[in-house]
């Protein structure tokens, strides 16, 4: 069941690639034919020159030219085949892992951030890293067992032929060997599986603590780490031991086996040249035939506990590649006009888990053109609002439609050229500064170069060794946490999008700097409607309309002045500043 | 860096570092000698039924083959349990080795400075715990099993040869050093393929941790194409190099098998040429094709292994290397210990820059008396975060000396500083875990009872129960399922716990919402009283606040003074404060 399960993930992998298996398995097929002839060699060289020569002290002239020339030959062929066999099956493993972990990406791509809420990265990442690679390891190395079991079958057919009696050794011998072989795979193969979890966890710690270095050096917690580390990293070693006892245990046995089943040849194969049915040379051929199989021969068993290996591996790539929470898309094309859009929401309900409402019967009504911030409680929705305006997740409930129509019925592709979003924490990725703003867009310097100084990241770039042409590191390492904002912002504003959305985007700039780009961003030729979530006052006021929201509602909308004035819990959320300072100067006084 | 360490460097230094690993070694070797026993039976055999009882029809000596046979079969029972025995021992003790090298690793890359692992690429940092770990692992269950079988099993090999006939023997031994003196030259070029394998799969690791994790980013922008171009070329690169070299090991380990003909070929001539006149025998001439077998198939083996060892060896050697890696931040030799109580802080002549950037901090001088509060204010790039950094010794000055209660920080013991000093840094970083786990970072044998305290003592109670299970309740991966506010928020409850003599906090509150952050300085003001307390701020009001003020701009502190006085000045802070007020009027 386990085989039959194995064979149907190697047999996918192979109809991908037939020729590269084909050329492999015509190497391995070489191969044990070659191994076969050698021992042939061996026996004829036997009776044709050592025994003649040696026993019966024929002369020795005449007869090396044509030992020397059986034996080159058959290395030549030989050799050859194992280069054939072994390049042509690295080809299909590599390529195939390849193909499998591009697939990978892209199929995530296709996939709803929902589904994505729910996976570990760090497990996600073990997927396309070591799961990828050992649901193919098992490409490299079966091309070999295949010729292997041929060599097996041959040895059989070729010792039949020499005399029954040896055959039925032989055939008895093998079929236990492989027996074995079998079996040693499939008990051990669900043990396997546990060491793999234990992989990921050991991974994602990993991760996550060299993540939060940062903090545990402030609170001087690496030992803590450490501990953790130690605990699942032993958890990891009970795991590996247990299954590598027993295989060691399967694997001498399978050893042992070879030099019995040649004891018990040598004995039936004198019984035989005693009764004359036999050469000398033919009970030497089947020994040596043997012996070439001592290596050789445990191969079966590393590809089948390869291939069970591989069922647990493929079965989590398979749950990523088969995950079908695919976002669906419409066929609306984007509107490329440079016209600000309206957004208008109605009844959007959300929720990321069960149970736990987070925007409930929210209704929004964005004129064409604005700048509107969205004021609320920490938790009070205003990120979710954002996110969904961005349709990174679709409402459960309801609608948001940008100029009337529906996010859902975008093509894919489509939204981001009319919608552009700056997230709280903005996600660098290893690539220069031009990269980083241009994002695959195809635009033009002078673009760049406006929306940099747009965003208020013209000075620092200038300044950076080779300007735009600097690669800024991992997640932008190189640079402070102003600074990956600003080229963040850059990225959305060079797209001259026609709804711009930030969350929370300028929190790590200083505040005159903050007014500075949203003043800019007001003032500039860049016809856009604009949804600032918003912390301070001060982006709050540069906004022509607040949305307040409380619960996941949206609880009044207008001016901040009339917002000010109508609604007492909005004066106290914006004011906390003010009368804070105001209290302070009173008690000072 | 990588060629300064040699490999056999680098595996005593695994020895050292895990000494389990070389643990008597020389055990699994004993036992397996009994493997190697059974292997050179059947050529010892076969040479004694050719030369005495196997002469032709009616001249078998049954009995006595029946009596080798019969001893043969008992000596593979007996050397299979040995062998096993020796395997056995040997997976134990090496994956026990790595498992306590994995942890040694791990614990000296994060006692690193935070400097280096935040610039070290994550994945590259990561992989020395986890793949190159798991190469080594590999190689050490398959591939050095194997070395040590097959080591043994050529010296063997080679004693029964010359037992058995010295001149063929040293035909043999000819054979093999020539081709071994050839691997090590092959060995040389393998070395630099596996390094360069090694780097093209960090860098496809790195390329495809960023299109999972910046996914929301990518979907954002519509960046699918150019992100998946970015992986497949990433891809390619490593398919390249991996392919390669696997390609020359091939080629490689092709040759032992002209190697193993040309053996075979001179054992047979040579054996003939010197005939039954110069002591070869049949049968010793067959046990020699046999047991040339048995030291080509061992040969073959290692040539396997070697190139499986080649990307252990590069494996091992970045371990060994990141292992060796001096810590920035040192322990002291001779640790003072701090006086008692709140901490004054000293910087003299303090300058810091980053390793390829300019100056950010220059020559600067500060004393703060113990429990003042001080706020630390200045444009973006003024230095006030490396200030924070120097002073909790996150980083080391370039140049002069920080002091806490009169101490040179580098000469205070790592335990003690990170037990009397917190620090809050800008983002909050929460563990995948519960909020009493997180909050017990800061203080670990906190009980619930005690953390709950701290949530009313910082009047963040009504936010506690708000959430789903309190205390139980989980943050998700990496506190993903808390707001960044919320997140801030759990890091300071935790540095509150920690209760330290100096408390150090850079812009922690920076997204916490106004209300919620108004609360929560209140509840920092009133426990933080009497408390040396250094703040990184944003926000002048808590300048305001504060008992004094330190004004910094382009890496110089400009101005110091109470927030009064230094509104009178008309300097630097007088401007700075004018911005800010004009940020958050409402009106």
């Amino acid at each position: 069941m386990v085989l039959s399960q194995g064979l149907r993930i190697v047999g996918r992998f192979i109809r991908a690639r037939p020729w590269s298996f084909a050329s492999a398995v015509t190497g391995a097929a070489l191969f044990a034919g070659s191994i076969i002839a050698s021992s042939a060699v061996i026996g004829w060289i036997t009776d044709t020159a050592i025994l003649p020569v040696l026993q019966d002290g024929e002369p020795t002239h005449g007869r090396l030219t044509g030992v020397v020339a059986a034996i080159a030959a058959v290395a030549a062929w030989k050799a050859a085949a194992i280069v054939m066999r072994r390049t042509s099956a690295g080809w299909l493993q590599l390529r195939t892992r390849q193909d499998l972990r591009s697939q990978l990406i892209g199929t995530q791509m296709d996939l709803e951030l929902a589904w994505f809420d729910r996976q570990s990265i760090g497990n996600l990442l073990s997927v396309a890293d070591t799961d990828a690679e050992q649901g193919t390891s098992v490409l490299a190395p079966l091309p070999y067992a295949t010729g292997v079991s041929l060599l097996v079958v041959g040895t059989v057919v070729l010792l039949a032929l020499l005399d029954p009696w040896l055959g039925l050794v032989a055939l008895v011998g093998m079929t236990l060997v492989v027996a074995i072989e079998v079996r040693s795979a499939t008990v051990l193969y669900p043990f396997w599986e546990r060491i793999q979890v234990q992989h990921g966890v050991v991974s994602g710690l990993a991760h996550e603590m060299f993540d939060g270095a940062l903090t545990l050096k402030a609170l001087g917690r690496e030992p803590m780490a450490t501990q953790r580390m130690k605990t699942e990293s032993d958890e990891l070693r009970e795991r590996l031991v247990y299954v590598g006892v027993r295989w060691e245990t399967y694997r001498t046995i399978i050893v042992s086996l070879i030099p019995a089943i040649s004891l018990i040849t040598l004995a039936v194969g004198a019984a035989r040249v005693d009764a004359g049915a036999i050469s000398a040379g033919d009970v030497v051929t089947a020994l040596y035939l043997l012996s070439l199989l001592t290596f050789p021969i445990q191969l079966i068993a590393f590809v089948l506990f390869d291939l069970a290996v591989a069922i647990p591996a493929w079965n989590r790539v398979a749950a990523v590649m088969t995950a079908d929470e695919v976002v669906k898309h419409g066929a609306v094309v984007a509107d490329e006009s440079g016209t600000p859009a309206p957004v208008e929401s109605s009844t959007v309900g959300f929720s990321y888990e069960e149970g736990v409402q987070v925007l409930d019967g929210l209704d929004i009504d964005i004129p064409a053109g604005r700048t509107v911030a969205i004021v609320g409680r920490t938790g009070s929705g205003k990120t979710t609002l954002a996110l969904l305006l961005a349709r990174l997740w679709d409402p459960k409930s309801g609608s948001i439609r940008i100029d009337g129509r529906d996010l859902r019925d975008f093509a894919r592709f489509e939204l981001p050229k009319e919608v552009a979003f700056v997230a709280q924490e903005a996600f660098l990725f290893d690539d220069t500064v031009r990269g980083n703003i241009s994002l695959g867009l195809d635009v033009g310097e002078s673009e760049i170069d406006a929306a940099t100084a747009l965003a208020g990241a013209s000075e620092f770039v200038t300044d950076l060794p080779r300007g735009l042409d600097t690669p800024i590191g991992e997640r932008g390492a190189s640079l402070s946490g102003g600074q990956r904002q600003r080229l963040a912002l850059a990225r959305a504003l060079v797209r001259k999008p026609r709804l711009l959305i930030l969350d929370d985007a300028t929190s790590a700039v200083d505040p005159s700097v903050e007014r500075a780009i949203l003043e800019r961003l007001r003032e500039a030729s860049m016809p856009s409607t604009v949804v600032i979530v918003a912390y301070r006052p001060s982006s709050i006021r540069l906004a022509d309309e607040v949305v307040f929201v409380s619960a996941g509602r949206v609880v009044d909308q207008g001016t901040h002045a009339e917002l000010m004035a109508r609604q007492p819990t909005y004066a106290d959320l914006v004011q906390a500043y003010e009368r804070d300072a105001a209290l302070r100067s009173r008690d000072d006084g | 860096m990588a060629d300064s360490l040699s490999t056999v460097a680098a595996i005593r230094r695994a020895f050292r570092e895990a000494p389990v690993l070389g643990d008597k070694l020389w055990l699994p070797v004993v036992f397996n000698m009994g493997g190697t026993v059974v292997q050179l039976l059947i050529p010892v055999l076969v040479q004694l039924s050719i030369d005495r009882y196997l002469e032709g029809p009616g001249r078998v000596d049954m009995a006595a083959i029946l009596t080798i046979a019969g001893i043969g079969l008992l000596a593979v029972v007996v050397g299979g349990l040995l062998t096993r025995a020796g395997l056995v021992r040997l997976v134990k003790q090496a994956t026990t080795g790595l498992s306590d090298l994995r942890v040694s690793v791990f614990d000296h890359l994060l006692r690193r400075s935070v400097l280096h692992v935040q610039t070290e690429g994550r994945g590259s940092l990561v992989s020395r715990v986890t793949s190159d770990m798991w190469t080594l692992q590999e190689f050490m269950e398959w591939g050095g099993v194997m070395f040590l079988v097959n080591g043994t099993q050529v010296s063997a090999t080679l004693v029964v040869m010359f037992a058995y006939d010295w001149r063929l023997a040293l035909l043999v031994l000819l054979g093999a050093s020539v081709y071994a003196a050839s691997l090590l030259w092959f060995q040389r070029i393998l070395r630099r393929r596996y390094d360069k394998v090694r780097a093209t799969v960090a860098s496809s690791l790195t390329v495809m941790g960023e299109a999972i994790s910046g996914l929301p980013s990518v979907r954002a922008y519509a960046a699918e194409a150019v992100t998946q171009r970015r992986v497949d070329e990433a891809l390619e690169a490593r398919f390249r190099a991996e392919f390669k070299a696997g390609h020359f090991g091939n080629v490689l380990f092709a040759t032992s098998e002209i190697f193993a003909a040309a053996l075979t070929a001179g054992v047979v001539v040579g054996g003939l040429l010197l005939g039954v006149g110069g002591g070869v025998t049949a049968g010793v001439l067959l046990a020699f094709l046999f047991l040339v077998n048995l030291l080509i198939s061992p040969v073959q083996m290692m040539v396997e292994i070697l190139d499986f060892a080649q990307s252990a060896a590069s494996g091992l050697r970045r371990i060994i290397e990141a292992l060796d890696a001096p810590v920035e931040i040192a322990e002291p030799l001779q640790p003072v210990a701090l006086p008692g109580g709140n901490l004054s802080i000293e910087f003299e002549g303090v300058s810091y820059r980053y390793p390829t950037g300019p100056e950010v901090l220059s020559h600067v001088n500060a004393a703060i008396d113990s429990g003042r509060r001080v706020a630390v204010v200045g444009e973006t790039g003024s230095g006030k975060t490396t200030f924070s950094k120097l002073l909790v010794r996150l980083l080391d000055p370039i140049e002069g000396t920080v002091r806490i209660g009169g101490v040179d920080l580098r000469d205070v013991a790592l335990v003690d500083l990170r037990r009397r000093v917190t620090f809050v840094p800008q983002e909050g970083f929460l563990v995948t875990g519960t909020v009493a786990e997180n909050v017990r970072y800061g203080m670990p044998n906190a009980t619930d009872r005690d953390l709950r305290t701290a949530f009313i003592e910082l009047g963040l109670d009504g936010w506690l129960d708000g959430l789903v299970s309190g205390l139980a309740t989980s943050v998700g991966e990496r506190g993903s399922s808390m707001s960044a506010g919320e997140r801030q928020l759990i890091a300071l409850v935790r540095a509150w716990i920690a209760a330290p003599d100096l408390l150090v906090l850079d812009e922690a509150t920076s997204a916490v919402d106004p209300a919620l952050d108004v609360a929560l300085r209140h509840a920092m003001e009133r426990l933080t009283a009497g408390r040396t307390t250094v703040t990184i701020a944003h926000r002048l009001a808590t300048a305001e606040s504060a008992d004094e003020v330190l004004v910094f701009d382009e890496g110089r502190l400009v101005e110091r003074g109470t927030h009064q006085d230094l509104l009178a000045n008309n300097g630097h802070y007088q401007r700075l404060y004018a911005d800010w007020a004009a940020g958050t009027a409402t009106r």
